[in-house]
């Protein structure tokens, strides 16, 4: 699985939408993206890239498109 | 269904213990199903957003009104409702006291009453918000039993217990967003049981709410000097596992730790468990000053009052070295 599938994987998973929803998706756009929900989908991705993200990354993940660009940090590529 | 795994506790963990409780108490009315929940204009801070929306009839937000919520709550008791109430610890404890006496304590009236921030979380907004006593008058109200869970899994587990627990509870919980994990699976958590996390003969360690991580990581520190720690998570303060304490007696020195003023919490509980054994450890009590603090950040605050793991490892470490040399 390439990374952008995981990546992808981890917001259908979390959020129960399709993929097709996922391009310009921000936070809070959907009732399932609320902070419960954002602290879920950051917890499924720490485990699926085996990293941990720092807290002003969490707050800063704002967007599905922002949040590729912060999992750089973590040597993760898309 | 909660999913006890490793990825759910550690967004527990992110969400800090008032998230967790939100998250749990979407569960309850499967659990009960004339469940209520009030809160005094805490219902983001209580984390109860998804449940407000979900259950909206089952969420009465009083306002800033800790008092009427404990009244509201009684009367909702009295018609067969499970209440919990949540505002922040120091309010729970202090403002509501006579309230909570009354209601909660005399009358028995089946209220969860959920103290958030309690401890130094909230330190940035000042001594007005710390919670500092809310152990010591808690405990001291007869019937009321104190749950002070370490971490979120762990309040996660509490908040269901309490559910399933008849009669007056204060459920006590701490810490910040990104709370240390001390469960990261599932585990029994049985209210009135202490859990023994680990194992040592030197020197035993009895903890509550966030300190338990502390005390952990403490006794890892120790473990360096060639110094063995038990550590037990003391979860229910009152009724306290009077056995769990007992078997410590064995030790050389006994610790219990708080993120909770040393007067009155979880270290005057197990003094008063051992006043009549003639034979025990000396006993050092660690936890907040006796003081009112300035606001600043949790994590300065809890520098400043000695509970970092390195600190409480050199408290703990210079107590020990006295022990042997008396």
């Amino acid at each position: 699985m390439t990374n952008l599938e995981k990546y992808t994987k981890a917001f259908v998973d979390s959020f129960d939408i399709p993929p097709s929803a996922l391009a310009g998706l921000v936070y809070q756009a959907i009732p399932s993206w609320d902070s419960v929900g954002h602290m879920g989908l950051m917890a499924v991705l720490e485990e699926a890239f085996g990293i941990t993200l720092e807290i002003d990354d969490v707050i800063d993940f704002s967007s599905f498109e922002r949040g590729q660009e912060l999992l750089k940090k973590y040597g993760v590529e898309f | 269904m909660i999913a006890y795994t490793r990825a759910s506790t550690r967004s527990w963990s992110m969400l800090g213990s008032s998230g967790s409780f939100g998250l749990a108490a979407m569960e309850l009315p499967e659990l009960s199903s004339n469940v209520a929940i009030l809160t005094a204009d805490l219902s983001f801070f209580s984390g109860l957003d998804r449940f407000r929306a979900k259950y909206p009839e089952r969420l009465i937000n009083v306002g800033i009104a800790e008092q009427n919520m404990l009244g509201v709550a009684a009367g909702m008791a009295k018609e067969g409702h499970k209440v919990f109430a949540t505002t922040y610890a120091t309010f729970a404890s202090a403002r509501t006291c006579d309230q909570v006496r009354v209601n909660m304590g005399y009358m028995q009236f089946d209220i969860k009453l959920v103290g958030l921030a309690a401890g130094l979380s909230v330190g940035i907004l000042g001594p007005t918000h710390m919670s500092i006593e809310d152990i010591a008058v808690m405990r001291a109200i007869p019937n009321i039993t104190v749950v002070s869970p370490a971490d979120c899994t762990a309040t996660v587990k509490a908040t269901l217990a309490a559910a399933a627990h008849k009669g007056p509870m204060y459920l006590r919980l701490s810490g910040v967003q990104n709370n240390p994990t001390v469960y990261s699976a599932d585990f029994d958590f049985i209210i009135g049981k202490a859990i023994k996390l680990r194992e040592g003969d030197d020197i035993a360690i009895i903890a509550t709410g966030t300190m338990v991580y502390a005390a952990l990581e403490a006794a890892k520190l120790l473990a360096e000097r060639q110094i063995t720690c038990s550590v037990v998570d003391m979860h229910t303060i009152k009724p306290l596992d009077e056995a769990a304490v007992k078997e410590t007696l064995g030790a050389r020195l006994l610790v219990t730790i708080e993120e909770h003023s040393v007067h009155g919490g979880l270290g005057g509980a197990v003094a008063e468990c051992l006043a009549l054994t003639p034979r025990k450890p000396p006993h050092l009590v660690l936890g907040m000053t006796d003081t009112f603090h300035h606001p600043a950040d949790y994590h300065f605050l809890l520098e400043k009052n000695g509970l970092t793991p390195k600190q409480l490892a050199a408290s703990i470490a210079t107590a020990y070295d006295e022990v042997k040399a008396a």
